[in-house]
């Protein structure tokens, strides 16, 4: 019998308990470990943000769930690694600290035979003075509660123009290495919309503001891709549609600092400018969460597991720019030095960024992380959740495996809600993480698989996915014949 | 000089029954590049 324990229920690790619970016998446990009570498919949030949906359409339970398909579940946090036991308990084990009901405060160590780090990322709010969900008139879409708070603020505001004020809305990312771009592209283009439905378009302002060298970057290093008959840049659709929208554009931008209603940023010219707003939504940093591991004589050996986030199988050599390898992106997930335990989704340690980094004329560092959204999390994690089957059944090969440099992603940027008067932006890329060697002439994305497309379909084919990943991530009847 | 969205591009973007198509097209497409697979890059031939 073998236990399986799981660090989180986001997209990676709800994905992996459920391939796991599935295929593996009643005899062997799962168990999920995590501080949220609730599943969140978080692509839709930024339509509770505003207002077009409500918070119970994008979550459920996960207990019930949990019970019901035999996984096992404590709302707890992780707090400590011990991957070789310590001197009491022999197997290895996690210090978990409980945060809701009877056990809340107490601490308790879960043992596992495996263990999948699917922590996902901290929201590092604090790492850009100022920003905090709520205050200084500036928001975010990162969770469903944020969400909701988003459009109280929004809704308020749009009430206001209603009455005649004039508005400047500013959105796009609040510290000078956020990822995530496609979700504040998205409010954006969603925001515009309803103010348009609202009939306030004319009274407001909207900008967005962004650490991308240029637009459409995406921290992914932009892309070629075919667009109808034509081969466009991301960056010129981006451009395309913001013209299209009206909404202004300040790139290679680092907001360092918030205050009520300005936000400070430095340009990549190296100048220290200032915006105003009425209201901001502006995605933080993500930054490991800072967890320390120990080994059996309690001695430190965090840097065996972690470089902020997990060290997996990727190579980790500092490099320039120009000796960057799609080789260098890990393909199993799996931690070196303890073969038990992986971290796929967006726990494990990006072995660089993927677009180019670039620094101000004042040397700070002024570019975009790599993204690992929600489809590589869920590939990711379910090759995770089958090399650890094998495991179990005896085959120690790691025969399943996914590179981001070898896997497409599709990304469905709404544009817009409405089943009539909504849009969408229908992005695939493959590969992810761009192959220069193989693709030397589309800028190392294969252009067949590469491609934008813009319309109605694309706000339908989103609406379609939530509904779709949220009846997989339910497990309802052949819920595993959805693809990730 | 920045693309502009022209007045017939617009109506196919946002004629429901162009774009009925459009999303079994892009359903099916979409399902090829995400379901055609994966795998490791450092064999020479992945």
């Amino acid at each position: 019998m073998s236990k399986i324990v799981i660090l989180g229920a986001g997209i990676s690790g709800h994905v992996a308990a459920a391939h796991l619970r599935r295929k593996l016998s009643k005899q062997h446990e799962v168990l999920v470990v995590s501080p949220n009570s609730n599943y969140q498919w978080i692509p839709s949030n930024i339509w509770v943000g505003i207002g077009r949906m409500k918070s119970e359409e994008i979550l459920f339970p996960l207990q019930p769930l949990y019970k019901k398909k035999g996984i096992g579940y404590k709302q707890a946090k992780v707090s400590t690694f011990h991957p070789e036991g310590d001197s009491e308990t022999e197997k290895p084990f996690v210090r978990v600290e409980y945060v809701a009901g009877e056990k809340k405060g107490q601490t308790e160590k879960v043992t596992y035979d495996y263990l999948i780090n699917a922590t996902g990322p901290k929201l590092a709010f604090d790492m850009t003075e100022g920003l905090n969900p709520g205050t200084n008139k500036a928001y975010s879409v990162c969770t469903y509660t944020h969400a909701e708070h988003a459009w109280d603020a929004l809704n308020d505001l749009i009430q206001q123009m209603k009455q005649g004020k004039k508005a400047k809305i500013l959105i796009g990312t609040g510290h000078a290495k956020s990822t995530c771009q496609g979700a504040a592209f998205e409010y954006i283009l969603n925001v515009e919309q309803e103010l348009r439905r609202h009939n306030v378009r004319d009274k407001a302002e909207i900008v967005w503001i962004a650490n991308e060298p240029q637009l459409g970057d995406f921290g992914m290093d932009g892309m070629l891709l075919s667009y109808g008959n034509n081969i466009m840049k991301s960056s010129e659709m981006v451009e395309m549609v913001f013209e299209d929208r009206g909404i202004k554009w300040i790139i290679g931008a680092g907001v360092n600092k918030i205050e009520d209603g300005v936000a400070h940023y430095e340009t990549l010219d190296g100048e220290y400018n200032s915006e105003t707003y009425d209201f901001a939504m502006l995605i933080p940093a993500f930054s490991g969460h800072g967890f320390k591991a120990f080994d059996k004589n309690n001695q430190d050996i965090t840097e065996k597991l972690f470089k902020g986030f997990m060290i997996v199988d990727a190579d980790y050599t500092p490099k320039s720019y120009e000796e960057w390898s799609v080789q260098d992106w890990p393909e199993t997930y799996q931690n070196p030095s303890y073969k038990n335990i992986f971290a796929p989704g967006i726990a494990f340690a990006p072995p660089h960024a993927i677009s180019k980094p670039r620094v101000s004329k004042n040397g700070t560092s002024i570019s975009p992380s790599p993204p690992r959204t929600g489809m590589p999390s869920g590939i990711t994690a379910k090759l995770v959740a089958d090399n650890i089957i094998d495991a179990i059944n005896g085959k120690n090969n790691l025969q399943h495996k996914g590179s981001m440099g070898n896997m497409g992603a599709a990304c469905i940027a709404s544009a817009g809600y409405g089943m009539t008067k909504g849009s969408g932006i229908s992005i695939t890329t493959f590969p992810i993480v761009p192959d220069y060697n193989k693709y030397p002439d589309t800028q190392g994305r294969k252009l067949s698989k590469t491609f934008g497309e813009i319309g109605l379909a694309g706000h339908w084919l989103k609406l379609a996915l939530h509904y779709a990943f949220i009846y997989k991530a339910k497990m309802r009847p052949f819920w595993w014949l959805i693809p990730e | 000089m920045t693309r502009r969205i022209s007045k017939s591009k617009r109506f196919y973007m946002m004629n429901p029954i162009i774009q009925f198509f459009k999303f079994i097209y892009l359903s099916i497409k979409i399902m090829l590049i995400v379901a055609g697979g994966h795998g490791g890059t450092r064999k020479a031939n992945y």
